[in-house]
């Protein structure tokens, strides 16, 4: 126990003080940082949705576009403070699963490409409805976070934290639960709906919270990058790359566990950008979709299985057994 | 006025039609392995895009170049049930993410062959108009509406009249059952991935004559052959075409009556609402629920 | 004897010491970031954009005998995301001026990243109204709306046109410069019906069959891309509807569109800012024209000629920035803002947001396998034909 404190404390250290000091000179290494964190959000919210909701889905980009336009127009028509305004963005997103609720009757596959159809419904919203947010025109000079006790959290290192501090509190919430006792009731659920239905678990309710949750973490994920960026424009925010790179990610760094979308989001996104992208300038992503399919069929538990096969003392929490 | 509409329901047919020819592929598939092949808009375009080198190498009409299409698609279909038929546990979701994966290496793969640029064809023959009273159309845009209608014949007469075709949908109705008869679900499976190769190469010759491909396009393309199979229901032929016709009404009656801006939005409207009201489809005969 | 020799050496020395003081004599390499989009939607218009840019380089290092020009390129993937992250690796590499640059969108934010480095940013890529009015003193175009619009006008004004059906992409660009021509057309008497499409629509005969039964025009406008002007040529072709001309704008009077769709091009009129076969008279276009043909083997289009001017001026600058001394201290963009020279595109000056009011496209007309300049009259190498259309 004392050993994961410890391990927690560096890694901590490590994240919020040894990377900025090493990197902050190298503006480009922190935006692909603070990009591939981004990713990593969605993709933890991507898998939890899968583990706890037992719900896959294709179309989380429609959470991220929402979370990025609410907070942008919140921020830059009604004036709220941008904190709030993330979580506002988060709570938006949270708002539109509400439309997806009946939805969560289908079964996988015909969930997954419903919402799918949400986000190009909600992308031509966007570019439908200029009166709110411009159109396809976009909109611009979105605010960027402010100067807080003094330190310019606009800055690189700034929206460094700022990602991390999401991404960090977003898995401590997923363990959170996992551990809870609607943790408990999820998993059952996964493994047999109908026995637990016998048992009083009301399963659409809570696949409708892990639904919501799993939609506020993307919105505000979509909010963080809206005034990162200070650009957004409907085929940017409702892009599905914001879909795909998560899903490669979270397969790729194994979805089952918490750590794993995370570590998978940075691994691919850099490996993507600063080594794939220099050998092949264009068409790039193939690579990627090589890795998607390769770890679907050699390693579906995720590259820490991978690892976990090999170092047994390494294996980290798991599907079945949990610490 | 009248003119206006007899013109939109034509259009919308005629669009219907080769919409249809993209989702038997993936309906085919979907019926009997219950695994959606997101590949399958990009296998379409990888036949367009054999159509357009046979176009613009030897200068042979887009009909002529099916054949190599053909044969380059099956064989990418082969490798994809190859592939997926490695996955043994999870089929359903697994085979999903697995041909995302296919298809985003074949988008891009396109994109590293082909390049950017748009394509289509040259064939003035193809873009001559045919006119009949007040329905116009371009010639390729009713062949192509016949070769579906032949393909979609005659996929119904091999359901349903020979062998072959009984053997795949014993399997897509009870696979279990039908191993139990003697068929082999594996062999099936093959079949019908080979099916869903050539009905993909006939769609892919179809966009490439009637509209203009780019890289692109093949996402969009499994995304309407999903909405009709959604529409359609499970197990049913007629019911594509009927479901495919109705997409193409729908986005035609759109253009003309109000905005052709919210065309692809109607389309999407209209899949949801098929979706939560009629879960089966129009002509289901399978679940789609989740309990 | 030796000594001689000896002090004519060290005299040789103190000299040689001296030159750099005297500054000018040494050969300088200048390494220019680019950032353009050679994958993702618009890797077709970043690539023309980019051999452009090439070619400007190679030019400059043939005639400039003492200086270089070194260019480092970025694929910004059509992404504002990855446009920013590019311009700041280039900032990073130690480039001296940001040149490149498609899409409003991605350009914002990009050129935002380029002032916060100090770096001057150049592009012909962002027509967008808002670009120039962020107050930024290093962000330079050589193109907008308002010369697109202006050709547009122009070559209705010269047909006459009372009666006219714009048909355009629900996109930023294309639809503000359809708002815009809408808005001259009215305030002039002209009738105007305006029909909005989304990017997925294939099927442009809904379309043209209402503009052919309701609204009668005597000219159809077209505000998209190329795959746009196919779709509404192709069903135009087949509905043949009774209209004068069919006027498109950019990507549309080009030689590959010729190439690809020769019976759709008949008589159709695009923006254009050479004729084809291009007859390079100035001196200056014959170097560019060499210089492209021999690096990429075909005849120039209207995108490599944007990024050849854009460059040139930004290389211009640079060097004279370099021999006044002010390269480091900002000096790229107060030479940049001087420039006032003839063009391919024209005559091109900064104001102080970076515009350059002069812009002003030119009209060209499919006739047979040439494009043929028609509006205005000062570039003009032929007559348009009128009444003309594919059918």
């Amino acid at each position: 126990m004392a050993a994961r404190i410890a391990a927690s404390f560096a890694f901590a250290v490590a994240a919020y003080a040894l990377v900025p000091f090493a990197f902050s000179g190298n503006l480009y290494l922190m935006s692909m940082i603070v990009a591939a964190l981004t990713i990593g959000g969605i993709a933890l919210a991507w898998a939890l949705l899968g583990n706890l909701g037992g719900l896959v889905s294709f179309g989380h980009a429609a959470f991220f576009g929402v979370g990025s336009y609410a907070s942008a127009l919140l921020v830059m028509k009604a004036g709220w403070p941008i904190g709030i305004s993330l979580l506002a963005g988060g709570a938006c997103a949270a708002l539109a699963a509400v439309l997806m609720l009946p939805a969560l009757r289908l079964r996988g596959p015909y969930f997954a490409l419903a919402v799918l159809a949400y986000a190009h419904i909600f992308r031509i919203v966007a570019t439908e409805w200029k009166g709110l947010t411009n159109g396809a025109g976009g909109i611009g000079n979105i605010p960027r976070f402010p100067v807080v006790l003094g330190y310019d959290f606009s800055s690189k290192t700034g929206a460094y934290w700022i990602v991390l501090s999401l991404v960090l509190a977003f898995a401590l919430i997923y363990a959170g639960i996992r551990r809870s006792h609607l943790g408990l009731a999820l998993r059952a659920m996964h493994d047999s709906e109908d026995a637990t239905r016998a048992v009083g678990v009301n399963s659409t309710l809570a696949k409708a919270s892990m639904l919501f949750l799993s939609a506020f973490m993307t919105g505000m994920m979509g909010a963080f990058n809206a005034h990162y960026i200070n650009f957004l424009e409907p085929d940017y925010a409702f892009s599905g790359l914001w879909t795909m790179l998560p899903i490669v990610a979270a397969i790729f760094g194994g979805y089952r566990t918490i750590t794993g979308p995370l570590i998978g989001a940075v691994v691919v996104y850099l490996l993507d950008q600063l080594v794939f992208k220099a050998m092949m300038p264009i068409g790039h992503q193939i690579v990627l979709g090589a890795l998607l399919g390769a770890m679907i069929l050699f390693a579906p538990q995720g590259l820490q299985s991978i690892f976990a096969r090999r170092l047994p003392r390494l294996r980290m929490t798991s599907a079945s057994g949990d610490a | 006025m009248t003119e206006l509409v007899l013109q939109a329901l034509w259009s919308g047919i005629l669009t219907g039609s080769s919409y249809a020819l993209i989702a038997l592929g993936l309906a085919l598939v979907f019926g009997t392995m219950n695994v959606i092949n997101l590949a399958h808009g990009e296998l379409v375009l990888l036949a367009a895009y054999v159509a357009y080198t046979c176009e613009s190498a030897w200068g042979a009409s887009p009909l002529l170049a099916i054949p190599a299409a053909i044969v380059i698609v099956c064989i990418a279909t082969a490798l994809t049930y190859g592939l997926v038929g490695r996955i043994r546990r999870d089929r359903e979701l697994n085979s999903l993410l697995l041909t995302y994966g296919i298809g985003i290496m074949l988008t891009n793969g396109i994109l590293l062959i082909w390049k950017a640029d748009i394509r289509s064809t040259k064939s003035a023959w193809l873009q001559d108009a045919i006119v009949f009273g007040p329905l116009y159309s371009m010639r390729s845009e009713l062949l192509f509406f016949a070769v579906s209608a032949a393909l979609i014949a005659g996929l119904w007469w091999w359901l349903t009249r020979t062998w072959a075709g009984r053997a795949v949908r014993a399997v897509a109705s009870n696979r279990d059952a039908a191993q139990l008869m003697g068929i082999d679900p594996h062999r099936v499976e093959f079949v019908s991935f080979l099916v869903a190769g050539l009905l993909a190469a006939f769609a892919g010759a179809a966009i490439f004559s009637v509209g203009v491909i780019q890289p692109g396009l093949g996402i969009s393309l499994t995304i309407k052959a999903f909405i009709i199979t959604v529409l359609a229901g499970m197990g049913s032929v007629p019911g594509l075409l009927v479901g495919a016709l109705l997409l193409g009404l729908t986005e035609s009656l759109t253009t003309t009556f109000f905005s052709s801006a919210l065309q692809e939005l109607a389309g999407m409207v209209l899949f949801l609402v098929v979706l939560f009201v009629l879960p089966n489809g129009l002509f289901g005969t399978r679940w789609r629920r989740a309990h | 004897m030796c000594m001689r020799k000896a002090l004519g050496m060290s005299l040789l020395a103190a000299i040689g010491c001296l030159l750099p003081a005297m500054g000018g004599a040494m050969a300088e390499e200048f390494v220019v970031g680019v950032e353009v989009p050679l994958s993702g939607s618009l890797a077709r218009v970043g690539t023309g954009m980019s051999e452009g840019i090439n070619v400007a380089a190679d030019v400059f290092n043939r005639k400039n005998g003492k200086h270089k020009i070194k260019l480092i390129t970025v694929d910004d993937e059509s992404s504002p995301a990855k446009a920013v992250a590019a311009v700041e690796k280039l900032a990073s590499q130690g480039v001296v001026a940001i040149d490149g640059g498609y899409g409003s969108g991605n350009i914002g934010p990009a050129s935002d990243a380029a002032n916060k480095a100090g770096l001057v940013y150049i592009t012909s890529g962002g027509v967008d109204e808002a670009l120039t009015q962020r107050g930024l003193k290093t962000f330079f175009r050589i193109n907008n709306t308002a010369g697109y619009s202006k050709a547009m006008l122009g070559l209705l004004s010269d047909m006459g046109a009372k009666n006219v059906s714009i048909v355009y992409l629900t996109k930023e660009a294309t639809s503000d410069l359809a708002k815009d021509v809408e808005k001259a057309l009215v305030a002039k008497g002209v009738k105007v019906t305006m029909h909005a499409f989304d990017p997925s629509i294939t099927d442009f005969k809904p379309i043209i069959n209402k503009i052919k039964l309701q609204d009668k025009p005597d000219v159809i406008a077209m505000s998209g891309y190329e795959n746009d002007y196919v779709g509404i040529l192709r069903a135009a072709k087949v509905l043949k509807p009774e209209v004068k001309a069919v006027v498109g704008v950019w990507s549309l009077a080009t030689s590959k569109m010729q190439e690809d769709f020769p019976d759709l091009m008949t008589d159709v009129y695009g923006t254009a800012l050479l004729p084809f076969p291009a007859e390079f008279t100035t001196p200056d276009g014959k170097d560019f024209a060499e210089s492209y043909k021999k690096l990429y083997g075909k005849e120039p289009d209207y995108l490599g000629q944007f990024g050849y001017v854009q460059s040139q001026l930004l290389f211009d600058a640079i060097v004279r920035a370099f021999d006044a001394g002010t390269l480091k201290t900002g000096g790229i963009a107060t030479e940049l803002r001087k420039s006032n020279r003839d063009t391919l595109i024209g005559r091109v000056q900064f104001d102080e947001k970076g515009d350059n009011p002069n812009f002003s496209h030119r009209m060209g007309q499919h006739q047979g396998k040439q494009v043929v300049v028609v509006w205005p009259k000062e570039y003009a190498n032929g007559k348009m034909i009128f009444p003309g259309v594919p059918w």
